[in-house]
């Protein structure tokens, strides 16, 4: 299935006039776009990660983990608890609220040790945790093996409590990327609702984390003295995206807003993002289950601005030394989800820009917001100089995942079953 | 008394069958489309930790609007479907209901 959306001619009309001698006015080189389904009839598909031949593993959060081959065909590898079709089942990887199995990457010397990487909520500890598995892929791409635990103790949410989405089983971020400049593999965390964890320095929830294949604390880690020494960055509520800049190699966050201000961070070795919402601190009370994310009014639309002011997601009074926000999405939280730069001169005038997907939500008067974004961050990751919209043939979605295939062409995972390639023309 | 009593509740039960036989499908799905969607999917197969509505019948859909309608909540997404439901009319109701319950996954 293919869909071309209408042209928009401007880059036409620019080459006709600097062709017939009239003065160009700009010189726009944006490709048109194409879509095609490459996978449809999922549940929940969740992250992709990509060999150089276009193979394909992908994730759905409830079910395990699949590869696509060039071919089209689909081999199920790990499934997850009361599953079946799947080459194995784990039994202790549970699908729960907002957690199950999310990110997916590969070895970069994948080639010599054919070893893949996923993200997953776990019954193997008591209480229950996320986990990153490491795995051996077999020749035929038919099955997994070897499973070791890289880490085990990313903080998860046990029990309901009284807070929009409060579900067991909430804020789990669960990117997983290998850095292309350094070679670890970063690891995107979330806050469980719990707000002892984003500034805690044991509790590994609500950070970035920066280890090697083996899950040991990547060399020059700079956390605060007595950190967990995995810790890169810390202070965050929920990441579900990051990628890295292609000239500089700076990791780049999205993280997900309470009601307002979804942001975008560039990280900085051993930084804080700010976020805290525990009660009794910067000028607030008590809070539902100890936990002020929502505050001042979590159940009732106000102005994002205020509650900014009261809750902020980085809060520079309390620390001045605060990574600095990128961009703030205009003061709204619309669901921020996954990131990718556009590389390659495909894109002609978005070569390098960076996309972010939003999967959308309408509270309290804030638009819902399903998109991309087209970004054009500033190089010192301080500021943004442009953001418009990608006009994806798709339309609106729930945009989870945003891969850049081998090819150069852009993958989309969407919640409602779907992984979509665009290709730039 | 208890015949007169009886004879209401079998009128309002007849008015309430009457109700949803009269719903409008196609009504109900462009509501669905414009409020629902996002969330529940466009097949309201679930997405996400938005429930799934597939296989819910129209009393159920209908008894659930009303509550959220009503301001009552009803598990922790509560704080974006009362917001939702509020202005609902019955005839949305129904309308939504009879939709939803004849989507196919």
């Amino acid at each position: 299935m293919s869909h071309k959306p209408t042209l928009r001619p401007l880059s036409a009309f620019i080459a006709s006039a600097m062709i017939i001698g009239l003065p160009a006015v700009a010189t726009a080189n944006e490709p048109e776009l194409s879509q095609s389904e490459v996978l449809t009839g999922l549940e929940n598909p969740w992250d992709m990660a990509f060999l150089p031949d276009g193979t394909m593993f992908y994730t759905e959060r409830c079910l395990g983990l699949s590869v696509r081959l060039p071919d089209g065909v689909v081999e199920h590898l790990l499934g997850m608890e009361g599953t079946e079709e799947y080459a194995i089942t784990a039994d202790d990887l549970v699908c729960e609220g907002q957690a199950g199995m999310n990110g997916v990457a590969i070895d970069p010397d994948f080639d010599e040790n054919r070893t893949v990487y996923v993200y997953s909520a776990s019954t193997m500890s008591e209480p229950r945790t996320n986990r990153v598995l490491r795995m051996t892929v077999n020749s035929e791409f038919t099955e997994v093996s070897d499973r070791t635990d890289i880490v085990e103790d990313i903080p998860y949410k046990p029990a309901a409590t009284d807070h929009p989405f409060g579900d067991a089983g909430a804020h789990n971020g669960g990117r997983i990327r290998f850095s292309p400049e350094d070679g670890y593999l970063y690891v995107t965390t979330g806050d469980n609702h719990n707000s002892e964890i984003p500034q805690s320095p044991e509790l590994i929830g609500g950070k970035v984390l920066r280890i090697d294949r083996d899950g040991e604390a990547a060399e020059g880690n700079e956390p605060p003295e007595g950190f967990d020494p995995r810790i890169y960055t810390y202070g965050h509520r929920n990441v579900q995206g990051i990628t890295f800049h292609p000239s500089t190699g700076q990791p780049i966050v999205t993280e997900h807003g309470p009601w307002h201000s979804d942001e975008i961070n560039a990280l900085v070795n051993g930084g804080n993002s700010g976020w805290d919402p525990k009660p009794n601190m910067a000028g607030r009370g008590d809070c539902p289950d100890d936990y002020c994310g929502y505050e001042p009014n979590q159940t009732e639309g106000m102005d994002p601005k205020e509650r900014a002011a009261y809750m902020p997601v980085t809060d520079f009074e309390t620390y001045p030394d605060a990574m600095q926000p990128a961009w703030k999405n205009d003061g709204l939280s619309q669901g921020i989800s996954s990131a990718e730069f556009l590389v390659g001169e495909q894109w002609g005038d978005w070569d390098g820009r960076l996309i972010v997907g939003f999967m959308g939500i309408g509270f309290g008067g804030t638009p819902v917001g399903q998109r991309i974004n087209l970004i054009d961050i500033a190089e010192d990751g301080l500021s943004v100089n442009d953001v418009t919209e990608l006009p994806v043939p798709m339309g609106a979605a729930r945009f989870r995942s945003i891969v850049l295939g081998p090819e150069g062409d852009l993958y989309m995972a969407v919640d409602e079953g779907s992984i979509y390639r665009i290709t730039p023309e | 008394m208890k015949v007169s009593l009886f004879f209401v509740i079998a009128a309002a039960l007849m008015m309430r069958s009457v109700s949803l036989q009269a719903a409008d499908k196609s009504a109900g799905e462009a509501l669905y489309k414009d409020a629902c969607a996002q969330c529940h999917g466009p097949k309201a197969q679930g997405m996400a930790s938005f429930p799934s509505l597939s296989g819910r019948d129209a009393e159920y859909i209908t008894s659930r609007l009303e509550t959220y309608r009503a301001g009552e909540k009803v598990g922790s997404n509560s704080f974006l479907m009362i917001p939702n439901a509020t202005d609902l009319s019955d005839d949305d109701i129904a309308n939504l209901a009879a939709f939803i319950a004849d989507v196919e996954e």
